[in-house]
């Protein structure tokens, strides 16, 4: 299906139609000495992730309603191919993509929409869509993450809580509670509550009636002392592997808040990024770091893991601390307070810990001495939301970057950023970045694209993202430099 | 070539002709703002003049005085986009009376309560109709990123959902000496 895309000299890009982006300018981008950084393709309207094919084409997912859930654009899959031409290349309505992989003749799409997330598989020469992962339990916040392929030809995915805080609330965006009203957060094991609940305002109501919700339950269901949440291998906050037909499903992890993220390497080697707690609301929690997990259950041989690991969603920090240890108590909102009994150990530290409200996203590995940094793990960070779940002055610019870590020496350096601070629509005049969200190594191994969603606008009380703003972005080494 | 190879950026839905379709429907859509905003105001206008109640009747005349500035604003929508109010405004004369028309049909019988009572339902109807046009607006200007048009759609969008909540607690607090007791406010 054909698209409206032109070719245009690069001055055109001084002046855009959309005012709240009238200039992407990548002489405001900074990245190391002897690479190149350059805008592809402007215009996407809140793209998620891209996905090399075989043949040198270029997939990008347009996500529909994303973050906030409105302005809800079309949710599509582009395809760029390698003479520039850009289709849109699925044909039906879908639900938001929000990661692609393509392996074995197919791409692999993760899907967000209703109260279950997917995992379809388009035959790339056909396009006949097959549903392989068919119910990630969502209907709320987070996304599901993935799908990747590792060495072993697997494939590796992940689903992230309902709730933002540990328990479903009309925190700020309502529309979730009425669209979805018996979404809930599973868990990955049996877990026994404390009984603590969390009173909240029912927006769907005009009066104030106010409603107790517990963990693991519905907006507005209680949750009782000592009551049982049986766990389920459908959990979410969970990460999986399954055949690429999505068979034989094997549940390695959960307690991961949200696993959009997820990288593995050349060894099998599997990290996924997480992020933190928000400082408002009926739960609020300080200063909890976004962080990259590495999750070892990995290493063990297909269908052996017995238990799944938990990296600590909803009590603990990424830190490992509880969310309510004087350390994360909020300077607004309600503390939190501990919602399960019985935790279970905990699987981190984590491999990296990021700046509260980096909003680290998608990773991946870099696969070639061509580009430089092989076997670094280069990673998005989205960027902050303060002062809008957070009013601490310091987080304003937290993340818009890529950052590169080594997970050998576990030491990171900004790769590439704004020469100012933060996006460039803090900066007048500044035609720079805006919020990375996805990043790829191209098929000529001298190649980094990285995806920007584009402008999303926070203030103290309200979240607005605007579409027709995303840019993809190219990094390329130039020739004969060293890293 | 290759996706590493193309060397000029591509626009996407950024062209001119795209571009200037995206702002001809909005500019469309925009006449039918003006004209479920006029109708409402309109309504509140002839319902304020209705009603006896002194301390309903200065809160109908405050939303009455805030339609006719939501009105005004549509014109700086128009601006937003770089198009003239004149012609909208023009077309608005030529439907105005099939607007009020459809508003009736929505609204009902009146299930035997008398008087200004039945107004207020129309007006929670008519403000409904035209809080969602605006805010229809509001979700064009995020979608092609033009925050003046979704800035000042939110506003009204804000104004109008405070009155809606005004405009229902009104109606449901007479709704007993309406029904029941047949008399008028």
């Amino acid at each position: 299906m054909a698209v409206s895309a032109t070719q245009a000299p690069a001055e055109a890009l001084q002046q855009l139609p959309t005012k709240v982006r009238p200039k992407v300018d990548a002489g405001d981008v900074m990245v190391p000495d002897g690479y190149t950084v350059e805008p592809v393709l402007v215009g996407l309207s809140f793209p998620t992730d891209l996905a090399f094919a075989g043949d040198g084409s270029l997939f990008i997912g347009e996500g529909g309603s994303t973050w906030p859930t409105r302005p809800a654009m079309p949710a599509r899959l582009l395809r760029l191919d390698p003479s520039g031409q850009l289709e849109q290349w699925n044909a039906e309505v879908m639900p938001g993509p929000r990661g692609l992989a393509v392996h074995d003749g197919g791409l692999f799409v993760s899907v967000k929409g209703g109260y279950f997330s997917q995992i379809h598989r388009y035959d790339l020469k056909t396009k006949q869509k097959t549903v392989v992962i068919p119910s990630m339990p969502d209907g709320g916040w987070h996304e599901p993450g993935g799908p990747i392929f590792g060495p072993d030809g697997l494939m590796y995915f992940g689903q992230g809580s309902v709730s933002l805080q540990g328990v479903v609330l009309p925190a700020g965006f309502s529309e979730d509670v009425a669209k979805h009203p018996d979404a809930k957060d599973v868990p990955g094991q049996d877990v026994t509550l404390t009984g603590n609940n969390v009173w909240s305002r029912d927006p769907r109501f005009p009066l104030p009636v106010l409603v107790a919700s517990g963990p693991f339950k519905p907006y507005g269901v209680p949750a009782a002392q000592g009551e049982v949440v049986k766990g389920e291998f459908w959990c979410n906050s969970a990460v999986w592997r399954a055949h690429p037909d999505g068979s034989n499903p094997e549940l390695l992890a959960w307690g991961i808040r949200n696993p959009f993220g997820m990288a593995i390497n050349a060894q099998g080697e599997l990290y996924v990024a997480d992020n933190d707690f928000e400082e408002k609301g009926d739960r609020a929690i300080a200063e909890d770091p976004d962080c990259i997990w590495h999750l070892t259950n990995a290493r063990q041989p297909f269908g052996s893991v017995k238990t799944p690991d938990w990296y600590g969603f909803p009590d603990l920090c990424k830190d490992g601390l509880p969310a309510w240890d004087p350390k994360h108590l909020p300077n607004r909102g309600k503390p939190a307070e501990p919602l399960i009994a019985n935790p279970p150990p905990w699987a981190g530290p984590a491999a990296y810990l990021e700046k509260p409200h980096s909003c680290m996203c998608k990773m991946d590995f870099c696969p070639s001495d061509d580009f430089g940094f092989r076997g670094e793990l280069f990673a998005c960070e989205w960027g902050t939301m303060a002062p809008f779940n957070t009013n601490r002055p310091e987080a304003l610019d937290h993340g818009f970057k890529v950052i590169r870590f080594n997970t050998e020496s576990q030491t990171t350096e900004t790769f590439l950023a704004n020469k100012q601070p933060g996006p460039a629509s803090y900066h007048r005049g500044s035609g720079g970045i805006e919020r990375p969200v996805s990043c790829t190594f191209g098929p000529d191994g001298r190649t980094l694209y990285v995806l920007d969603f584009g402008v999303a606008l926070v203030s103290e009380n309200l979240m607005t993202s605007y579409a027709h703003t995303g840019v993809l972005w190219r990094v390329t080494r130039s020739a004969g430099r060293q890293a | 070539m290759s996706v590493a190879t193309i060397s000029q950026p591509i626009l996407l839905e950024l062209g001119q002709d795209r571009w200037d379709t995206f702002l001809d429907n909005v500019d469309t859509w925009l006449g039918n703002v003006l004209l479920t905003q006029a109708s409402f105001r309109k309504l509140a206008e002839d319902t304020a003049g209705k009603i006896q109640d002194p301390r309903i009747k200065e809160q109908i005349v405050c939303i009455a005085d805030t339609a006719k500035e939501h009105e005004r604003q549509v014109d700086a929508l128009y601006h937003a986009i770089g198009r003239d109010p004149a012609h909208g405004r023009a077309a608005l004369g030529t439907v105005a009376a099939k607007g009020r028309e459809v508003v009736g049909a929505v609204t009902g019988l009146t299930g035997g309560a008398p008087g200004p009572w039945h107004d207020l339902r129309q007006m929670l109807l008519s403000n409904l109709d035209a809080m969602g046009a605006f805010a229809a607006v509001e979700q064009c200007g995020l979608a092609l990123g033009l925050p003046d048009l979704a800035k000042i759609a939110f506003q009204v969008v804000r104004d109008k959902s405070t009155h809606q909540l005004l405009i229902q607690e009104y109606m449901l607090e007479m709704a007993p000496l309406s029904i029941l007791y047949n008399e008028s406010i």
